[in-house]
């Protein structure tokens, strides 16, 4: 089947009344989720997991409902950015370099336009990509034996340990943490109960959306007394929001240019928006800025790294998809929610499950247009609600969150749980322990380990077999250079500079 | 240099705790026993390999370790233990209280912490629970306890 035709069946599930409306709730909300500074997608997409569950939607209908929250949040991040110079979620701190002061020069509105339509195009060229890579990357991937996907998680959690976070260690302490979490409950190799200290509530596993949601909105929400800062900002005059042709064309070779680096970034596993959103910044501040007029307002400025933190988005969800191995801790998040509706994303999926995959793709051509129309004329909405104070805020997060948890088991325990797993995710978050990492153990945990048997089951118990094939080293060599790639930087950095800065 | 005064201490700590929890869980996967063996490794060796994988990280984080983050000053991890003990409350008050009440008490004392008087907390917390009650309830058709005390 070509790309078209799947695509057309794509759309033919996405323009049902119930999935266009759920495209447009979880775009709505996504902006909403985006713009506040605090919430961020993964919270907004774990939060909204359970009431997707407690409808008993179908699987595509609430993918296409989280996704958009997720790729919504990064068109809503910059809108604080711009107004307040707080961004309102990882992926538009960068934003707010140049963003901020095109404001603070009594363009506010010119950059939300510019900022908006940036957003568009990267968004739309990822789906594009999406599109076109997708479904050759699936076939590719279903040659992959056993040895092979435990190789792609090795690399997956090595790139996640080398890229989140200051520290790579505590990266790979947080996805071992979470591949032990995942090992709580019946084995399925042998039907022994695992780490369960007899309790049956235990027997089924640790339940993935208590430790989302624990793990990041408890956390947060836990943080967020710890910052209580006094009341929003002066807020700023929006008067029109459009932006002249002259900077829209002036910025547009920065805009398809960080939109392409944003894809790719994306499509790398362990890179995000955020990463995406910086190297685009950069390399446009390289390229073009030859006045040196980038962090003083530039729009340009603000067109690349919006660009690419959705072209990030986008492209995040490509490994997601073909491989069943998500690249960053809201697409984690995703794939434990397409679990819990017995979907196993992978390679397969394009053939067994079409209307999924080609439903999602096509809902975000039209989430995408959605996000135009809110994120242009009704941007003003969404800047008067960054001015909600917080004590309405956090509370009414936390009790969401609760409420969540409860709607699905109606168990006290979950909710404990979910308050003890929140004060894990706190002192990790102080200790500086990434989270992303937790999330993606739990996820990945279970076939990791059933690829690993599997694949000595077929050596016969020879350990040789997972670096066998070509592909297999491949990914192995990859996985150890991408681990030591920080260290060996630092390494040629500080033989560079001397061995002051060393420690001790 | 200040950054060489600067103290070590909780990420030895955090060693030492992870270090322990490697170990005790190592201990548990050894004993772990299979009736059959569908496969060469059986239901331990995974965990075995995970224990050990912590263990060595743990040990490099005590030998080397971060500088200490911040730790919030004594009012904050007041309020935020506060909080905490707020969540067990409501976590065991949700079936017995009910939705409406037990949240409109959970709003108005979180509020409380984030800096908003107990009357402008209660009545954002009446609001919203009952907004979210008809949402929940009405809108999406997921049930929510109305409590023991609830006339029925």
């Amino acid at each position: 089947m070509d790309v078209f035709t799947s695509l057309l069946h794509g759309f033919q599930v996405a323009l049902t009344p119930l999935n266009l409306s759920l495209a447009f709730a979880g775009t709505f909300l996504g902006t909403l989720i985006g713009a506040l500074p605090g919430i961020g997608p993964v919270n907004g997409v774990a939060i909204l997991i359970p009431i997707a569950y407690a409808l008993k939607l179908p699987p595509e209908s609430a993918l296409i409902l989280l996704a958009g929250v997720y790729y919504g949040a990064e068109y809503g991040g910059r809108i604080a950015s711009i107004l307040l110079n707080v961004p309102g979620d990882a992926g538009a701190v960068i934003t707010t370099l140049d963003g901020y002061p095109m404001a603070q020069k009594g363009n506010a509105g010119e950059a939300l336009a510019l900022s908006a339509i940036s957003s568009f195009i990267g968004g739309t060229l990822a789906v594009i990509g999406l599109t076109l890579f997708a479904p050759y990357l699936a076939e590719w991937a279903i040659k992959f034996g056993p040895a092979e996907y435990f190789a792609l998680m090795v690399f997956a959690f090595s790139t996640l340990a080398s890229l989140a976070g200051k520290n790579p260690v505590k990266a790979l302490i947080a996805s071992v943490f979470g591949l032990m979490l995942a090992t709580v409950g019946i084995d399925p190799g042998s039907g022994v109960p695992r780490f369960t200290f007899g309790e049956m509530k235990l027997y089924d596993g640790v339940d993935f959306l208590v430790v989302a949601i624990g793990l990041f909105a408890i956390s947060e929400v836990l943080t967020l007394l710890e910052h209580s800062y006094s009341g929003s900002a002066a807020q700023m005059k929006v008067r029109t929001t459009l932006v002249s042709f002259k900077t829209f064309m002036y910025s547009l070779w920065s805009i398809l240019r960080s939109a392409l680096i944003g894809f790719f970034i994306g499509v790398l596993p362990g890179a995000g928006a955020s990463i995406a959103s910086a190297v685009a910044y950069t390399t446009e501040k390289r390229l073009v800025d030859r006045e040196g007029t980038f962090g003083t307002g530039d729009p340009r400025g603000v067109a690349a790294p919006e660009a690419a933190n959705n072209a990030a988005s986008g492209g995040a969800m490509v490994p997601m998809l073909t491989l069943g191995v998500p690249g960053s801790g809201t697409t984690a998040v995703l794939l434990g929610a397409l679990m819990m509706f017995n979907v196993t994303p992978g390679p397969l999926i394009f053939e067994q499950r079409p209307e999924i995959v080609w439903g999602l793709i096509a809902s975000m051509y039209i989430g995408n247009v959605m996000l135009l129309v809110l994120n242009l004329p009704l941007v003003g909405l969404f800047a008067r609600i960054l001015t909600v104070p917080r004590w309405l805020l956090v509370p009414s997060i936390a009790a969401l969150s609760f409420i969540g948890v409860y709607a699905v088991n109606n168990s006290a325990f979950d909710l404990l749980f979910m308050t003890g797993i929140g004060i894990v995710g706190y002192l990790m978050r102080k200790a500086g322990f990434p989270l992303a990492p937790v999330i993606l153990g739990l996820v990945l945990g279970r076939l990791m380990e059933v690829n690993l048997r599997r694949a000595l089951s077929i050596s016969g118990g020879d350990w040789t077999i997972l670096y066998a094939s070509p592909l297999s080293k491949a990914l192995w060599i990859l996985a150890i250079v991408s681990l030591l790639f920080p260290w060996l930087m630092g390494l040629f950095a500080s033989r560079k500079g001397g061995r002051g800065s060393g420690e001790r | 240099m200040s950054q060489q005064n600067a103290s070590h201490g909780s990420d030895r700590i955090i060693g030492v705790l992870l270090l322990s929890l490697s170990v005790a869980y190592g201990f548990e996967a050894r004993s772990l026993e299979a009736d059959f063996l569908a496969d060469p490794l059986g239901p331990k060796a995974f965990p075995l390999l995970l224990a050990a994988a912590l263990g060595i990280f743990s040990l490099y984080l005590i030998l080397r370790p971060d500088p200490d983050p911040k730790w919030p000053p004594r009012n904050v991890l007041l309020g935020q233990g506060l909080m905490l003990l707020s969540f067990v409350v409501y976590s065991y008050a949700l079936a017995p209280l009910g939705f409406l009440l037990s949240t409109t008490l959970e709003m108005g004392a979180l509020s409380r912490l984030f800096g908003a008087s107990w009357g402008r907390g209660l009545l954002a917390g009446a609001l919203l629970a009952g907004a979210l009650y008809v949402i929940f309830v009405f809108g999406l058709g997921i049930p929510l306890p109305l409590g023991r005390w609830w006339p029925r």
